[in-house]
């Protein structure tokens, strides 16, 4: 069982989610349904499936250089607090 | 509302403006969308404005794009320079565009004109639309119930006529599942067909951009402008995009229409009866209707689930205060900053973040997120293999019509394992649409879905286009 060690409050904190008491209630019942459900692929014998060909979701060209339009102002002027041409940020360590 | 084709063709001729065409669409929202909710915002002033520009060019002899006039709306995940994209998330409640899309490039080069962005489920996880900041779209049919998800404003928008054509994401049939609901046109690509550069990401693996319109044809157009190739997006496909709007064949003699093997075990008998008459219907059209056996898609559903979740955690993990996002002005220290950033995420996606960072936890990453990514391998092997037999798959777009507002609150499985037919398409990278195929007793429609294989859309087309003028 992917859930049996874990509970709802212990994922959410690993996940940086604060969860509140009625959404931990919930989150608890609905996340072992879930995990209960995807249960059922592990009954799936995929030994002939590289781990490798599974990784890969999709065709991806080779790296290309690309210019784009500069926005850097443009990004930083969405934000309230700002200090020479930067995103002023709260301190935290 | 003319179709897009209508439209498009009206206003290069002159026989209509591009602002009476703009016009029109914007009295139809004033008229519905307060009862709707499918637009969150619109742009009448610019919208006419552009038409106006279009007109102008017109008269001076020029030609005009293949999108002439057209009122298009876009899924509110989409970025058009300047202009609000939330993605219906408190998160994103200010964010600005900064630059466009390639596929706001592409309409506004086909001359078609933006007139506003569409409601979703935040960050189009949900299929009910019930998850937006700005409350839930309405169905046009029913304003009792859901229009689908998460495209749920475009495929509203479009039902009710307030535009000919609006633009979804598709993650795991966002596309098709609302086209079912209201009674559209709803196409998603093969993946790799048209870019996502400049919409917002979900799951990379499996998000695409599918279009909504009220006919086939107008769907084929709409695909040829958007698809092609990009540098902006690494998973962009070279291939050469064909003009679909032209490979409509003169019938459907011959074509394999392939029914996979215990797909109606599940289904309502409404929807059956449905689905059973549409393949009469093909028969009747001259198609040949095969079985096929594709026996790992009934684990589509729970390996959606595990990979787009593992994946939303790792892309919205963009939404740090930092980045992207609220910033929290009160933190004790770092731990309390990232948890009060993202507290404006709603319950439904921080349940998919939690569930997405658990699967690939290094104990968990093997039996949950290894394990569905390689059963994932088996489903697209099951599709090419069915596919070397038929040129289409049909199934049914969903197992049910439309539900009642608020309805499975509670049971958020319900939901999931309705997604079961679409999401085989994203999980196998098909090419799917869904069109109409009848109401049920209450008068809801009901959805038929194509798939056909990866850069053969114009197969689906073709099929999907046979049945519409059939019916």
């Amino acid at each position: 069982m992917i859930l049996e060690k874990d509970n709802a409050a212990r994922c959410a904190r690993m996940a940086k989610v604060r969860l509140s008491a009625e959404e931990e209630a919930l989150y608890e019942e609905q996340m072992k349904e879930l995990f209960a459900w995807v249960e059922q692929l592990s009954a799936v014998d995929t030994s002939t499936v590289e781990e490798t060909t599974a990784a890969r979701a999709a065709y991806l060209r080779p790296d290309e250089p690309v210019t784009n339009e500069p926005l850097a102002q443009t990004l930083v002027s969405q934000f309230n607090a700002q200090q020479d041409h930067c995103v002023k940020v709260k301190k935290v360590l | 509302m003319k179709t897009v084709f209508e439209i498009a063709s009206a206003v290069q001729n002159g026989t209509l403006t591009a602002r009476e065409a703009v016009l029109e669409s914007l009295c139809k929202i004033k008229e519905l969308n307060p009862q709707i909710n499918a637009f969150v915002e619109v742009w009448p002033e610019e919208a006419l404005k552009r038409a106006e520009e279009i007109d102008a060019r017109r008269e001076k002899g020029e030609k005009l794009g293949p999108l002439a006039g057209v009122p298009v709306g876009i899924k509110d995940n989409i970025l058009y320079k300047g202009h609000k994209a939330t993605c219906c998330s408190k998160m994103l409640e200010n964010y600005v565009a900064p630059y466009n899309a390639t596929v706001v490039e592409k309409l506004l080069s086909a001359d078609a004109v933006i007139v506003g962005r569409t409601n979703m489920d935040e960050f189009a996880m949900g299929s009910s639309n019930q998850t937006s900041v700005y409350g839930p779209a309405h169905n046009p049919v029913d304003f009792d119930r859901v229009p689908g998800g998460s495209s749920g404003g475009s495929a509203a928008a479009v039902a009710a006529g307030m535009v000919p054509a609006a633009l979804g994401t598709d993650t795991g049939g966002s596309v098709r599942q609302p086209a079912s609901f209201c009674g559209v046109v709803g196409v998603k690509p093969g993946y790799g067909r048209i870019s996502r550069y400049g919409v917002v990401a979900f799951s990379s693996g499996a998000d695409q951009i599918g279009v909504l319109t009220g006919d086939v044809k107008s769907a084929a157009l709409m695909l040829e402008v958007l698809c092609g190739r990009d540098t902006n997006d690494s998973t962009s496909l070279e291939d050469e995009v064909p003009a679909f709007s032209q490979h409509f064949t003169a019938d459907i003699k011959g074509l394999k229409v392939g029914m996979p093997k215990g797909f109606l075990d599940n289904l309502g008998e409404e929807v059956k009866e449905k689905i059973l008459a549409a393949a009469d219907k093909l028969k009747s059209l001259g198609a040949q209707l095969i079985e096929v056996e594709v026996p790992h898609a009934k684990y589509s559903a729970p390996c959606y689930y595990i990979i787009t979740s593992a994946e939303a955690s790792s892309n919205l993990a963009r939404f740090d205060g930092i980045r992207y996002g609220y910033s929290a002005p009160n933190a004790k220290d770092l731990n309390d900053q990232y948890e009060l950033n993202r507290a404006p995420f709603g319950i439904e996606v921080k349940k998919r973040l939690i569930i997405g960072s658990t699967a690939l936890r290094a104990e968990n990453y093997k039996a949950c997120y290894l394990q569905a990514v390689k059963v994932r391998e088996l489903i697209k092997q099951d599709f090419a293999k069915a596919f070397e037999k038929v040129d289409v798959i049909l199934t049914p777009t969903s197992p049910t019509a439309a539900f009642t507002l608020g309805a499975h609150k509670d049971n958020p499985m319900a939901v999931y394992l309705a997604d079961l037919y679409t999401c085989q398409g994203n999980i196998g990278g098909l090419a799917g649409i869904s069109v109409p195929c009848g109401n049920d007793k209450q008068g809801l429609p009901v959805g038929l879905q194509f798939y056909g294989p990866i850069l053969q859309e114009e197969k689906i087309l073709n099929a999907a286009y046979h049945f519409e003028k059939a019916s």
